[in-house]
């Protein structure tokens, strides 16, 4: 019933994205580029405001999942001959098992789990390198199959690279707000005031975080195996590079971690106006803007752009209003 | 008025269109004049700044001394994004730069970002030159729009061309894991093993700062003759300095890339003094040879300082991609798909880092780089003898 109202909003959004979009940019390659890098940051971006919103674990690591999904698929497919897309899931798979790994990092709280995981990633990119028979060591992997033809769409295109991750991330978006909307979400939510009081009423909280880790990390993996495919290489360094968590945790305090649509609202504005309009400004050095932005940003609006956006009267149908108070513990 | 202003602008473009068409009938008799917009893609942010802006000048160079050589009949220019050291970045910076009808690439620095920035430039059909990436894969994909002018086995051999002049029995390697370090380590040793050298090997991490455990082991367990440095300059003054504090019995500190250059020379000059690296031209620059005396005044020129190796290295594959262009267009006044590939195979060049011939894959066998030792102030070419600038000086370490 709650969700009546947005549906012509979402109907928009939709049209827009698979419609819009392509027609405008499809021409542009480079466009398209940048929107597809975007929306690979906003993929990874909804998967770590999950994993801080829900499980209420704030990552420094997830460039771990997002490497280990790549390798998986890019190793399937170069290695084992798998099709792209079967071996894209197995990716995510790889990463969810990967992130067993890290289960141990759920009993540290706060700051202790995120340098753990932070400590998990280099663990891994340190395997990458050194697995030189499997991996290709720090050479890493070149020429990676791309995206095959699909029901006459050439995913391989830059619209049909486009329509895909646009796919996958709108359905992360979908699994986040269906979480969200469960008695476990609710349940999750709770844990953030007191997971004391909610284990005393006979919630798994171990369990739930656990839980949220393993979809946090199956989302991250599908979208580093895109990537791997879409950009045809890895090496560890690439792939386990700090900017795969450090862009995707700044793009969703940008857009409002809190709320389903802010991680890639914040990933979309971010990386398109700092390539788009500060590159053009400042071709070196552009990354200052969009720090002082940012900075600007959480001082004025700690939840984010979606919840000022609705503060300022322009409701985006989020009830970003009710989330994520400033200050509030994630 | 605003008639009169139409009028006006009329006639004045009448009168532009008159003059090129004059323009066009006198050069009728030779060839149609016409510009050519070259893309580069270059680190001039991030880790490989310093090196990406090496490359950038050179590049610059070159086409400042194309535009010159061609006055009247080509016109250049180049347009450059910065890929931020970053592989996707690159591959963005190259469609942007296709869509924008450049006729062929020059630039990028690093395999890793060379990798997948020559396979969009490749799927745009347009031919990629480049001297920032040795790692051996980057030939090895069957592209055959893809060039570079020189490889690891040119460093290589420089190395162990020294190693057998110097005469030694045994030499530590220690060389950074990445690909084009680990492949250039792997050739060292293979080769001097079979020249009959004892080799140890050290394989370190890229982010390694503290290499005093290194060489302690190479000090006391390894003993060598020589050490030979693969990495880069952060790995060199880590070394370097282990070396210093640790002071091994050896009799020669070589290194290759990066290592034997006027920036080191200063920042480092104690640390460096007898270190051996490779370098095509001695330090202070003495350039002989009408074309390198105009590379050297038109660098100073434009960036108002000496050109290093980096430089050289971009002004030559720069000019090769552009003597070949004019080749494929003046033949037939158009340049079709893959000419400008076939022109660049045709090529047997004698250029400022030596002889440029390609093979099938767009590798230049012909490439063999020069050692240079830090000497005082100066860098003297030690190796090989017939471009030597002073004897070497052996043994000798900078502690």
């Amino acid at each position: 019933m709650r969700a009546a109202p947005r549906t012509p909003l979402v109907l928009a959004v939709l049209l827009l994205a698979y419609v819009a979009v392509p027609l405008a940019f499809g021409g542009q390659d480079y466009v398209m580029s940048l929107i597809i890098a975007a929306l690979t940051i906003g993929g990874i971006a909804v998967a770590w405001a999950l994993l801080g919103n829900l499980g209420g674990l704030v990552s420094f690591g997830h460039a771990a999942f997002f490497g280990v999904g790549a390798y998986v698929s890019a190793l399937l497919t170069l290695d084992a001959g798998w099709p792209v897309l079967p071996a894209m899931l197995a990716g995510g798979l790889g990463a969810a098992v990967a992130s067993v790994a890290t289960l141990p990092a759920l009993r540290l709280r706060g700051p202790y789990f995120a340098l753990a995981i932070l400590a998990y990633a280099h663990i891994f990119k340190i395997l990458a390198v050194e697995f030189e028979s499997v991996t290709g060591g720090a050479g890493g992997l070149l020429s990676i199959p791309g995206f095959p033809t699909v029901l006459g769409l050439e995913l391989g295109s830059k619209v049909g690279a486009y329509c895909l991750i646009l796919t996958i991330v709108l359905a992360w978006m979908a699994v986040y707000a269906a979480i969200r909307g469960s008695t476990w979400g609710l349940a999750l939510r709770a844990m953030h005031d007191s997971e004391l009081a909610t284990r005393v009423v006979g919630v798994p909280s171990t369990h739930l975080k656990a839980l949220m880790l393993l979809v946090s990390a199956f989302m991250t993996g599908v979208i580093g195996a895109f990537n791997a495919h879409q950009i045809s290489f890895l090496d560890p360094d690439y792939a386990f590079s700090g900017e795969w968590t450090v862009l995707p945790i700044a793009a969703a305090i940008f857009g409002g971690y809190r709320t389903v649509w802010g991680p890639v609202i914040g990933a979309l504005a971010v990386y398109l106006v700092d390539q788009l309009v500060f590159k053009e400004l400042m071709p070196s050095g552009h990354q200052l803007i969009f720090g002082l932005l940012l900075g600007a940003m959480i001082l004025w609006s700690p939840q984010g752009l979606l919840p000022l956006i609705s503060r300022l009267g322009l409701r985006s149908g989020e009830g970003g209003d009710k989330e994520g108070k400033p200050g509030a513990r994630a | 008025m605003r008639q009169s202003r139409f009028i006006k602008g009329l006639a004045a473009k009448s009168l532009i269109a008159g003059i090129a068409g004059l323009g066009a009938v006198a050069l009728a008799g030779t060839a149609a004049a016409e510009d050519f917009a070259l893309g580069s893609h270059v680190p001039l942010t991030g880790k490989l700044a310093r090196v990406g802006t090496g490359m950038h000048e050179g590049i610059a160079v070159a086409v400042a001394l194309a535009n010159e050589r061609y006055a009247g009949r080509h016109s250049f220019s180049v347009e450059t994004i910065d890929d931020e050291t970053s592989p996707a970045k690159a591959v963005a910076a190259v469609e942007k730069l296709a869509a924008d009808e450049v006729v062929a690439f020059t630039g990028g620095y690093g395999s890793n970002i060379i990798g997948p920035a020559s396979e969009a430039a490749a799927k745009a059909d347009k031919v990629y030159i480049t001297s920032g990436g040795v790692a051996p894969g980057l030939t090895e994909r069957g592209m055959t729009g893809f060039f570079r002018i020189n490889n690891s086995a040119g460093y290589g051999k420089a190395m162990v061309g020294l190693f057998d002049e110097m005469g030694v029995e045994k030499v530590a390697i220690l060389f950074s894991n990445k690909e084009a370090t680990s492949g250039m380590a792997k050739y060292v040793e293979k080769h001097l093993e079979e020249a009959g050298v004892e080799v140890t090997m050290h394989e370190f991490d890229g982010s390694t700062t503290d290499f005093k455990p290194i060489m302690n082991n190479v000090k006391l367990r390894d003993r060598p003759d020589a050490v030979a440095m693969i990495g880069y300059e952060n790995d060199y003054v880590g070394i370097l300095r282990a070396g210093t504090v640790l002071k091994p019995d050896v009799k020669a500190m070589v290194g290759v890339w990066s290592l034997a250059t006027s920036q080191m020379n200063e920042e480092f000059h104690d640390l460096v003094q007898n270190v051996y690296g490779t370098s095509l031209l001695p330090y202070p620059v003495e350039f002989q040879g009408e074309e390198a005396q105009a590379f050297a005044a038109k660098y100073e020129e434009l960036h108002g300082q000496k050109p290093d190796y980096l430089g050289q290295f971009g002004y030559v594959q720069t000019t090769l991609l552009v003597d070949a262009i004019v080749r494929a267009f003046e033949d037939d006044q158009k340049i079709e798909a893959g000419e400008i590939a076939e022109e660049l195979r045709a090529v047997e060049a004698d250029t400022l880092i030596g002889d440029v011939v390609f093979d099938e894959k767009g590798d230049n066998p012909s490439f063999s780089h020069r050692m240079g030792q830090h000497r005082g102030d100066r860098v003297e070419i030690v190796w090989p003898k017939k471009a030597q600038t002073a004897e070497m000086n052996f043994p000798a370490v900078p502690w």
